[in-house]
């Protein structure tokens, strides 16, 4: 079969023709499409043409569909076309076209709409929040009268993902972060010769604000995102409903054991990060401000009072429950595509590490007069 | 290879559109397929048979390139997949168009965009034709213009298997491979996907290689049938010649495919 090529007959008593002919398919070489639609634009745009497509080998629904939004789906009597052509092309030409679909322009009222929709949904996701955690509250009540329904191995399991496998990156994390601090602290304490407030600066910040927020900001980006991702695949492939169909409550075998499981956790984690960081202070300040590790570690408990320790693994627990709750909520509301796992899963590592600094900030002004 | 493998038709004169040689496939020790050979001509519609775990469908990804044997030549239209540039490459897979089994259709994008996917890839059309020629592949699969904007999680299981066939067939494939076109379908709507795949033979002129364990499609839509048993095809010819096969699978399956067009009579 030869390309597809065409060109124009002008004749003396007959109007101007444009022939056709050769292969006119998406069969035949790439590109040439978009070219040909090129070079033919001026002739489409000559109403007093006539088209001949009878020498055309073979004319597919691409290129009809080509050649006849160039006509301006109008066939005519300027068209010559072989009968099994002239079928094709109506076929075509009778199809709904995207002009008939397009959209109205958007007015005001739309946007109003719109807003309308966005507080709408807020309301929606903290409705289920509610009824996530009351569903949970129901499960723990229904384990205290039947103790041995208690899913021991998925809680064990969950310690396992979320608290094991998190050590390496909190300690390295944490060290770090007790490095760069007390550097930039010693450079600071040094001009106002004030070198041993370190003790007290970075026991303080470390135990009681660091410490908490690094578990909570590493803690909801890996465990969270992680548990939203799992939960949101086993409803898109259909494995919540086969618990239901088991007649197994998908809160108490997915969403309470993950619970539990990071409140568990969370406070050991919390005072394993801290202790690393405290770690690289001590370092620090010995390398910069030649404090010795004895004195470090004999001067902390008079710098912060043991309260604080408490506030912080109250803190972790609260941190520990709301990043896996929020995990869980957003994770139950995937829908079965692979756009809305990706945004839910976003969404949930977002959500959570907000949350976690909204109700830090709100327990630090809460507690204010505790343990200074 | 038996004798009916070698039994001849009409079409023999046809071009080789896919041809197999000498393919063998081993996942570490476990060998899949063993010298097996196999040939598709042009305007074929071939059914690939076979028990369950017997390599038909890792042989179909081999097939379309998915995955490489571990010796042996694959050659679709003449051309080894492998040994082409990546343009090349592409521009042979247009000519081909695949069904997968649960319709791999793009599950976060709508029907008509799931279907104008490979159009816009090709960088040659304008919204406007782009949007004609779904409509024509929607009518094709005999689809409403309505059901265009569903996303795939709303469609029932008979209108992702049409969906996901007009995504096939968008680019004008020559070749059409389906991996279990009609299972998990009623029979009811099974019988109209086999018509669906006949009209569409009649009219686009489609050589089509499909695997199914469902004998009434086998018996509506097949010219051959190829037997996949002991990691090699055992038999290859039409489907009345099955008898003649000496092959326990083989003499089963026949036995089932007449049960079939016994109860039909």
């Amino acid at each position: 079969m030869t390309d597809a090529a065409f060109r124009v007959h002008r004749e003396q008593d007959n109007p101007p023709r444009v022939v056709l002919s050769g292969d006119w398919s998406l069969r035949q070489t790439k590109g040439h499409f978009a070219r040909l639609r090129e070079q033919l634009a001026p002739l489409f745009a000559d109403p007093q043409l006539r088209w001949d497509l009878r020498e055309v080998e073979r004319l597919d629904s691409a290129a009809g569909a080509m050649l006849l939004q160039g006509w301006q789906y109008t066939l005519g009597d300027r068209v010559l076309l072989r009968p099994e052509q002239a079928e094709q092309l109506a076929t075509l030409a009778a199809l709904p076209r995207r002009d008939s679909l397009e959209q109205p322009p958007i007015t005001l009222r739309d946007m109003l709409k719109g807003a309308w929709c966005y507080y709408f949904d807020f309301i929606r996701h903290l409705v289920d929040f509610v009824m996530l955690v009351g569903a949970l509250v129901l499960e723990i009540g229904y384990l205290f009268r039947k103790p041995r329904q208690i899913p021991w191995k998925e809680i064990s399991a969950n310690i396992y993902k979320g608290g094991v496998m998190a050590l390496p990156v909190t300690a390295l994390v944490g060290f770090m972060i007790g490095i760069a601090m007390s550097y930039l602290m010693a450079l600071q304490l040094r001009k106002f010769g004030a070198d041993i407030f370190i003790i007290n600066i970075l026991g303080m910040s470390i135990i009681r604000e660091f410490g908490p927020i690094l578990m909570a900001v590493l803690v909801a980006g890996r465990s969270g995102s992680a548990m939203t991702a799992q939960i949101g695949v086993m409803r898109v492939t259909e494995e919540i409903d086969a618990l239901a169909a088991m007649g197994i409550s998908r809160v108490l075998r997915l969403v309470l054991p993950k619970v539990v499981g990071l409140v568990a956790v969370a406070p050991l984690l919390v005072f394993w990060t801290s202790c690393w960081a405290l770690l690289g202070a001590m370092l620090a300040a010995k390398l910069q401000l030649g404090i010795s590790f004895d004195f470090f570690i004999e001067y902390l408990p008079r710098a912060v009072k043991p309260v604080n320790l408490t506030l912080a693994m109250l803190k972790a627990l609260m941190f520990g429950l709301l990043i896996a709750l929020v995990a869980c909520h957003f994770g139950l509301r995937i829908k079965p595509n692979t756009e809305s796992l990706s945004s839910s899963t976003t969404a949930s590592v977002v959500v959570a590490i907000t949350v976690v600094i909204l109700v830090d900030a709100v327990f630090a002004i809460l507690t204010r007069s505790i343990g200074l | 290879m038996s004798e009916a493998a070698n039994d001849t038709m009409s079409t023999s004169e046809q071009p080789i559109v896919c041809e197999i040689h000498h393919l063998w496939t081993e996942f570490d020790k476990l060998v899949v397929h063993r010298n097996l050979d196999l040939t598709l001509r042009k305007g074929e519609v071939m059914a690939l048979v076979g028990g369950s775990g017997s390599g038909k469908t890792t042989l179909l990804r081999h097939i379309i390139g998915l995955t490489q044997p571990s010796s042996g030549q694959i050659k679709l239209f003449g051309y080894v997949l492998g040994k082409l540039n990546r343009d090349q490459q592409r521009q042979l897979r247009n000519r081909f168009g695949m069904l997968f089994q649960h319709g791999a259709l793009f599950s976060a994008l709508n029907v008509f965009d799931n279907i104008a996917f490979p159009l816009r890839e090709l960088h040659q059309f304008d919204e406007d034709t782009i949007h004609l020629l779904v409509m024509h592949k929607l009518a094709l699969v005999e689809l409403e213009p309505e059901h265009a904007q569903l996303l795939p999680a709303q469609l029932s299981g008979g209108m992702i298997k049409r969906v996901a066939l007009a995504r096939a067939l968008v680019l004008e494939p020559e070749l059409l491979f389906l991996d279990e076109p009609t299972a998990g379908l009623d029979p009811d709507r099974s019988e109209a996907f086999v018509e669906l795949i006949q009209n569409l033979r009649r009219q686009l002129g489609l050589t089509v290689l499909f695997i199914t364990h469902d004998v009434a499609t086998l018996s509506a839509l097949a010219d051959r049938v190829a037997v996949l048993a002991d990691q090699h095809i055992v038999a290859n010819c039409p489907i009345e010649a099955l008898g003649k096969v000496d092959h326990p699978f083989v003499r089963n399956f026949f036995h089932s495919v007449k049960q079939h067009l016994a109860r039909l009579n």
